[in-house]
């Protein structure tokens, strides 16, 4: 046990959290690069730069949009990530193992507001799940991909709080800090390659939206021939 | 010259020496490592006894050599051979190529491996002491004057003088008199010492001198071969011309 | 997959890991990735990427002077690809150094700081000009994609022959510098390789394979983007240059019967065999190929010959550069980041190469990536057939992906003991072993002290003494042998369990209970086990509690004894000798020790000197088995 909980804490952790890190780093640059490409291709060079600027804010920042429709999911919603975001950034355990490993660190949370973070994330968690499963349309529209999101990023957080507040065996101390760890890394591992690249990606990708209608001169005779298509009607 | 002079019968391996010099040169503790040969020096360690097997005790050190390779190696001039006899190191020179390391016959110089900035150590007869007039650390610690400092031909007439005085105890021959060119640490002893070095052969030359005809033949090899390529350009062109011009005759 | 995509990923792969292994390099010194050693200082790197690396980019200057020399028209269309070549093999060569130097950042002291006895001295100023002269010779090619720098191209361009010139002139003289430099080591270099000739060896070879390797990637180029191969050219370079690899063994050969070395080939060991293995590679097969008319136009005897030739090369500068050097020490063995990282900076290269045959026009037509003829379909992937753009996005993709997760798994294989304690020789300390006489020695390597343990309870007042020297112990064991927490023998350990002190189910208590909130936490910041723990040391021990770590097992054992033989010795009569190294590590007559070696030698020390005498381990371990 002891050597499997430093595996994952060690080896284990590097490379999913460098995957995450450059994964991330990797996707952000291949749509940039593709959306320059495509800008260079463009017919029609011009953008409509500022209705694109304010409509990225208003994504990143959408209390006045999702306000208006689903308020209590909306506002679950925003708690979910900020608790999930802020929690494991700033607990102190977290920074104390990049102390000792590479001797960083920076401010940390309160153990009480840790313990309260971590309660109003799993809250909230377990609300979106709700929600989801409660709206018809919501539930039309989801994939297995979203349940499955939610419940996985739930288990650090459930597992974390059992071991830092309860009383505990050792071994399943060890066994419930072994699934944290390994949960914890598995997000990491996805994060680059599922829907929760929205974390780089959503401040690009309106841009990506506008020059995607940015076709290239006479493209439309290009797909036609690739598709094999060449005078036929479309 | 200034030199030292070691003799191996008077040591008794105390070890006086090898603090001394830590305690001089302020080296950092020093544990075994993978990287280190067994004769005991190492970065931190600029000076070491080796116990041979019927207590004999041989104090190991850079020998300072007359021609030293390791100085005609260094492509930065970062160790030179100070008026006074010690190969001393300019840290602000080097550049980590560890040329020295090959080319010295006895293996003297280290590295430190485990620095992210490394720079290569060795004893330097604590030069700076020597310019003020002293004498090196260890030889000062020496409780037997095993090791002594001084001039150099007065340490070899006194080495010469102790083999003349007991011929039964002494291998007749003051090691680092000759060999190599002659080193600056001399030793005299009742076993044979060749195990400082690596294996010299009779004619194994002075060590500066085996790259000095190759260094003194590089301008004229690159303008040599300026020159061949020049005539053979010069040739080339002229052939193509009389082609050419036997091909118009033609025509 | 493709055959450019598969070998385009192996390439990224291996380029990834070497970048994770090279970071660590530049963060934790030499020692944190290789097996360099004092006794072994130049490695793989040396051998394997510096120089052979340039051995093979001699092409460079071979070509050109074919070329534009000796005006051999036919062969021009590989001008370019040949300078790219020694271009990319110099560039690799000084990656390699900025790796290898163990301070890359003053690599170009050599300009200000003049030595010009010192072969290296030569080189380095050889590889800054001729890098030079070859950036130079190749930067007209990217030029041509725009118009803008028309000028500069076509004046480089008419003054090309300067370069050509000064190419080969430059490096005639690398080429041999790279000799000199182990003509300084003749007491070194094994015999069969050490000769006075070595620049004049080195510089015959380069020009013989520089070629062949010209071949090699000819014919690899052709093999990846299905192109037609002028094989009758191919083969009448081959031929060339065979002959004059058969003047290299000439030399080489008439050196070694002159010199009286030839037995030494043949004496069976296993340097004689690595000699005949070299021969083989390097002259025997592309000689004895080469030599028929009829084998030299077939592609596969091409394949080998220019293979065997170039591998041969290699070998040849290893062994003189490392492997043929006599050493002290234990066997170099390099590790694998070693070598991962001499793969990946290869692996760079050819990728860098790669790119510009596919981007610039190295053969004087621009070569179509095949990735993107307008025939091509488009490619779709994963289970939802997610349109992954034309295939060059396609892979684009492919190959960052591949990068990425070789990075990540360069820096989880990192070994973790490696960085923290690197090189350090991993003695985990043992129990002494029992009875009234104790052998006290951590590291069971013989060289210990027999410690009269029964004496020494009796003395200091029966069991009640324990606690003077046992000052700590662990939970349900009374006075703990000293290894249960000096576990390591030069390292420290740490006596403090982080895990059931914070468990819910063990001691429960919050991190500010030991570490003062607002002060960074450290083991040395943090309070001392005794505050809680009162009991953990005695009123009257004899070392007092001071730190949370556990000292080294020869620091902690030193520090015990000594501190309080040295005060014995000042208090009793005709004890003086108490504080002498021999009276507990018995190997010579007290009486042969000047009195006044005292152990204040060792209590200032035993820091600092670890191994005093390895070979009195025999020694002692017979007096322990007289002791009985």
């Amino acid at each position: 046990m002891e050597t499997l909980l430093d595996f994952a804490r060690g080896p284990l952790f590097r490379l999913t959290f460098i995957i995450m890190i450059l994964g991330l780093l990797r996707v952000l640059i291949l749509d940039i690069y593709g959306a320059v490409e495509a800008y260079r291709r463009a017919g029609d060079k011009r953008l409509d730069w500022k209705n694109a600027i304010i409509k990225t804010l208003r994504w990143i920042f959408p209390f006045k949009s999702a306000f208006a429709q689903r308020p209590f999911y909306s506002a679950l919603s925003i708690l979910f990530h900020i608790g999930l975001i802020l929690t494991p950034l700033f607990l102190l355990a977290h920074i104390q193992l990049w102390e000792d490993g590479i001797g960083i660190s920076w401010w940390s949370l309160p153990h009480f507001w840790a313990d309260f973070l971590t309660i109003l994330t799993i809250i909230a968690g377990l609300g979106l799940i709700t929600g989801r499963l409660a709206s018809r349309g919501a539930r039309a529209l989801s994939r297995k991909q979203d349940y499955f999101w939610l419940f996985i990023l739930l288990i650090p957080f459930i597992t974390g709080y059992i071991c830092a507040n309860t009383a505990i065996s050792p071994s399943a101390y060890q066994a419930f800090m072994l699934i944290h760890i390994l949960a914890g890394e598995l997000i990491f591992v996805l994060i680059p390659f599922s829907k929760i690249a929205h974390c780089v990606l959503m401040p690009i990708s309106q841009f990506i939206i506008t020059l995607a209608w940015k076709f290239p001169a006479r493209v439309d005779d290009k797909i036609a021939e690739t598709l094999k298509k060449k005078g036929m009607p479309v | 010259m200034k030199a030292i002079l070691t003799d191996v019968t008077k040591c008794i391996g105390c070890q006086q020496c090898v603090l001394a010099c830590k305690d001089y040169n302020k080296l950092d503790k020093d544990m075994p490592r993978d990287w280190h040969r067994n004769d005991g020096l190492s970065a931190r360690n600029w000076t070491s006894i080796i116990h041979k097997p019927d207590e004999h005790y041989i104090r190991k050190q850079c020998r300072h050599c007359i021609e030293p390779a390791c100085v005609s190696a260094c492509p930065v001039a970062a160790l030179s051979k100070s008026p006074e006899g010690p190969v001393t190191y300019d840290p602000g020179r080097c550049i980590g190529c560890r040329y020295c390391m090959i080319a010295c016959p006895y293996g003297i110089p280290r590295y430190e491996w485990d620095n992210p900035v490394p720079y290569i150590q060795k004893c330097n007869m604590c030069y700076s002491r020597i310019k003020e007039g002293k004498q090196p650390a260890c030889t000062e610690a020496c409780p037997t004057e095993a090791t002594i400092f001084g001039d150099r031909d007065e340490l070899l007439a006194e080495a010469h003088r102790r083999i003349k005085n007991d011929p039964d105890l002494y291998i007749g021959k003051v090691f680092g008199e000759f060999e190599i060119g002659g080193t600056q640490v001399l030793y005299i002893s009742d076993i044979d010492l060749g195990f400082l070095s690596y294996p010299v052969r009779k004619d194994t030359p002075v060590l500066p001198e085996t790259t000095a005809p190759a260094m003194s033949a590089v301008p004229p090899a690159f303008f040599g071969m300026g020159a061949v390529m020049g005539g053979l350009y010069w040739f080339c062109k002229r052939k193509e011309r009389i082609k050419r011009e036997k091909e118009e005759n033609k025509e | 997959m493709d055959r450019v995509k598969t070998f385009k990923s192996i390439l990224w792969a291996l380029t990834g890991l070497a970048i994770a292994f090279g970071i660590t390099r530049m963060f934790f010194g030499l020692g944190s990735v290789s097996n360099l050693s004092d006794a072994t200082p130049w490695g793989i790197w040396k051998g394997l990427n510096v120089i052979p690396g340039i051995a093979l980019a001699g092409g460079g200057f071979v070509m050109t002077a074919v070329i534009y020399i000796m005006r051999r028209e036919e062969y021009k269309r590989y001008s370019k690809i040949t300078v790219l070549l020694a271009f990319l093999g110099y560039i690799t060569a000084a990656t390699a150094l900025v790796v290898e130097l163990g301070l890359p950042w003053m690599v170009w002291k050599p300009i200000i700081y003049w030595q010009h006895h010192s072969a290296l001295f030569e080189v380095s100023w050889c590889v800054m000009l001729y890098l030079t002269v070859l950036f130079l010779e190749f930067i007209p090619v990217p030029m041509e994609e725009t118009e803008r720098l028309a000028k500069l191209r076509i004046f480089l361009n008419k003054y090309k022959i300067v370069l050509v010139f000064l190419g080969i002139m430059i490096s005639t003289l690398h080429q041999s510098s790279l000799g000199t430099l182990f003509l300084i080591t003749p007491e070194k270099l094994h015999p069969l390789w050490y000769s006075s000739l070595l620049p004049i060896l080195f510089f015959i070879s380069a020009v013989a394979v520089g070629p062949l390797m010209l071949v090699l990637a000819v014919m690899t180029m052709s093999y990846l983007y299905r192109k037609p191969l002028e094989k009758d050219k191919m083969a009448n370079l081959a031929f060339g240059f065979m002959l004059v690899l058969a003047l290299y063994g000439l030399i080489r050969f008439i050196d070694i019967i002159s010199a009286g070395k030839l037995p030494l080939a043949f004496d069976g060991s296993w340097q004689a065999w690595i000699f005949w293995i070299e021969i083989l590679l390097l002259l025997v097969i592309p000689v004895a190929l080469l030599s028929f008319k009829k084998m030299r136009y077939s592609t596969p005897v091409l394949w080998i010959t220019s293979i065997s030739a170039v591998l041969g090369v290699g070998l040849d500068r290893a062994n003189i550069a490392g492997i043929m050097l006599i050493r002290t020490g234990p066997v170099y063995i390099p590790t694998f980041y070693e070598i991962s990282i001499s793969f990946g900076i290869l692996s760079a290269a050819i990728l860098v190469f790669l790119f510009c045959v596919e981007r610039f026009k190295i053969w004087e037509v621009k070569w179509e990536d095949p990735l993107e003829k307008p025939e091509a379909p488009p490619e779709f992937g994963g289970p939802a057939d997610v349109w992954l753009g034309t295939p060059r996005i396609a892979g684009r993709t492919v190959y960052s992906l591949v990068f990425v997760l070789a990075l990540a798994l360069g820096f989880a294989m990192i070994s973790s003991e490696r960085i923290q304690s690197a090189g350090v020789e991993k003695v985990p300390a043992s129990k002494a072993r029992g009875g009234d006489t104790l052998f006290v020695d951590g590291n069971l390597d013989g060289y210990g002290t027999m410690f009269a343990h029964e004496d020494h309870i009796q003395r200091f007042g029966d069991k009640k003494s324990c606690d003077l020297c046992h000052h700590m112990n662990i939970p349900l064991d009374k006075h703990s042998g000293c290894y249960e927490c000096h576990r390591n023998m030069y390292t420290t350990a740490d006596a403090f369990r982080h895990d059931w002190h914070a468990s819910p189910a063990g001691a429960k208590i919050n991190c500010d209970k030991c570490h003062q909130p607002g002060v960074q936490r450290t083991a040395s910041s943090a309070k001392t086990c005794d505050k809680c723990h009162n009991d953990l040391v005695a009123q009257n021990a004899v070392i007092k509690f001071e730190e949370n770590e556990a000292l080294s097992y020869t620091d902690a054992m030193h520090g015990l004894c000594v501190s309080c033989h040295k005060q014995k010795a000042r208090v009793l009569e005709g004890k003086e000798d108490l504080d002498r190294c021999p009276t507990c590590h018995k190997v010579r007559d007290l009486e042969s020790i000047p009195s006044e070696i005292k152990m204040q030698f060792i209590d200032t020390t035993f820091n600092h000197v670890v191994i005093p005498f390895p070979d009195l381990v025999n020694r002692v371990k017979i007096e322990a088995e007289q002791d009985g």
